[in-house]
């Protein structure tokens, strides 16, 4: 629970006194680099909490799909629209011979049969959208003892908040995703995710734990020294607005308005379009949960929705960090930004620039990543030290370590 | 005996529509470079329905398992399709698609 502290308490230590449960103490590393310790957050946590796999409109026919591979759980996962118009979600496993269904050609692949079916590519099982065995080439020749209505594919927990899909793939039961959201859904749920139709993705194999690259992007301490060429003294490192809702928290960044850049080609790009966070936004598309005083400076809410996302929302902008885990020390790290389609060639260009603003800002983050790794890996330093504004930071070990011994 | 299919405006030109007569038979109807064809809508080879695929070079490719038929003929395009499926000639009356068939029940 948060003990009450004024918002106006500005001085050091102020998230300490707002969460004491926290802790002050240095935190070991060995989460990071402890084969063992990713062994047992993939059995209590990637294996059974819900996982952000699509957007709805990634799915907006009746028959199509995607298929998600998630390495942290070691299977793929079928997302499928139904004629019926469900979106439902099934291991991409044949019950055949365990072939994978749906050919994936990477991380993320992506189809559509107007039959609203999947066929396995092996011997052309084919599976409706319910995930009913639907056509065995050559039945006839099974045994008595084989009975398509018990072989359909292997469904898994699926459901929906705000646009988004997720996925649970503990075969038993689960907790409701409404409640494993619990106030985080309150806090965006107001939020028009689908209004920002346009966008752009980069994603990147790092070699590093999942932990650092969530880590290195749940603060704002490190834009000034990182990003000092991108976003110079723009994001001066305090947070504001802390909240923790169960596993999952959030804060709000705030712009240093008056080192805001000016410079001739950004601000005409930032008067055409809503691209750039470094620029002051408005708020006529935040619920009055984001922003509640409509202060100047606010830039975008940065939150970590548990295990592995982080979900950013400014006006008119958001996007999302997500960290995949494919070993202990290997991640996938995939970026996806949304804002409004681009209505004029202006504001096309405005949003070309911001597009590279922000490559160049992550291009920064991801040398980072992997030097703390191999630093980590040698074993120098058993602790690291967190400073109060790294609160997010401290509450993500927390909340990891208490799934991985529950 | 002749069977009334639908208006020619029900048939979109990109995807195919199942139509089922008055005698409970399922026919395909295809619109397709300005003609229209007709075929029985169930695979010979998997038990799917052919209106659920679509149309590519002139024949409709099944969604089971990706072969396909010749839309004028019916004859096997592509494997796994080997068997023949019946195919109709289209007529054009009032706005109304036909086909000359011999009833089920007949």
């Amino acid at each position: 629970m948060a003990t009450q502290v004024s918002s106006t308490d500005k001085a050091p230590g102020r998230w300490a006194r707002k969460y004491p449960e926290l802790g002050q103490e240095p935190l070991s590393v060995s989460p990071y680099v402890d084969p063992e310790y990713y062994a047992r957050e993939k059995a209590k946590i990637f294996k059974k909490q819900w996982l952000y796999v699509a957007l709805e409109r990634e799915l907006p026919e009746r028959g199509s799909y995607k298929v998600r591979r998630l390495d942290c759980a070691d299977t793929s996962i079928i997302i499928i629209r139904g004629k019926d118009d469900v979106i439902r979600a099934f291991h991409n496993a044949c019950s055949h011979r365990g072939n994978t269904v749906v050919t994936e050609t990477g991380q993320e692949t992506y189809g559509r049969n107007r039959a609203g079916v999947v066929t396995c590519r092996f011997h052309g099982w084919v599976y409706d959208a319910k995930g009913d065995l639907v056509s065995v080439p050559q039945e006839d020749r099974f045994y008595s003892c084989f009975d398509k209505k018990e072989n359909g594919l292997t469904e898994v927990h699926c459901d929906t908040w705000a646009g988004f899909v997720f996925v649970n793939v503990d075969p038993g039961p689960v907790q409701p995703l409404k409640e494993f959201l619990g106030g985080y859904a309150d806090h965006f749920g107001g939020f028009d995710f689908s209004a920002c139709d346009y966008g752009f993705t980069y994603h990147t194999t790092l070699n590093c734990n999942w932990k650092v690259a969530s880590d290195a992007f749940a603060e704002a301490y490190h834009v000034d020294t990182i990003h000092a060429g991108s976003f110079p003294n723009v994001f001066e490192g305090a947070i504001e607005d802390v909240q923790l809702f169960g596993p999952h928290r959030t804060c709000s960044v705030r712009l240093q308005v008056e080192n805001l850049p000016k410079t001739p080609i950004g601000d005409l790009a930032n008067q055409r379009s809503r691209g750039s966070l470094a620029a002051v936004g408005g708020a006529s598309t935040l619920p009055p949960t984001l922003n509640p005083d409509r202060e100047e400076d606010w830039a975008f809410e940065l939150s970590a929705l548990f295990p592995s996302v982080l979900l950013h929302v400014s006006e008119g902008i958001w996007f999302t960090h997500q960290f995949w885990p494919i070993s202990h020390d290997k991640t996938l790290w995939e970026g996806k930004y949304y804002l409004k389609k681009p209505r004029t060639y202006s504001e096309l260009w405005g949003f070309e620039r911001a597009m590279v603003l922000q490559r160049n800002a992550w291009l920064e983050d991801t040398a980072t990543m992997e030097d703390t790794y191999r630093a980590m890996l040698s074993g120098a330093k058993k602790f690291q030290h967190l400073q109060d504004e790294e609160i997010l930071i401290r509450h993500s070990c927390k909340v990891v370590d208490q799934y991985v011994c529950s | 005996m002749l069977f009334t299919l639908c208006k020619i405006e029900d048939v979109p030109a990109d995807e195919p529509l199942r139509v089922e007569l008055s005698d409970g038979h399922v026919v395909a109807v295809y619109h397709w470079e300005g003609a229209f064809y007709c075929t029985d809508d169930l695979c010979s080879h998997g038990e799917a329905s052919l209106a659920d695929g679509y149309v590519e070079d002139g024949a409709v490719v099944c969604p089971y398992h990706m072969g396909s038929f010749c839309i004028r003929s019916g004859e096997p395009r592509a494997a796994p399709c080997s068997e023949p499926i019946a195919a109709y000639a289209v007529t054009i009356a009032n706005g109304e698609l036909r086909i000359e068939r011999r009833a089920d029940h007949d």
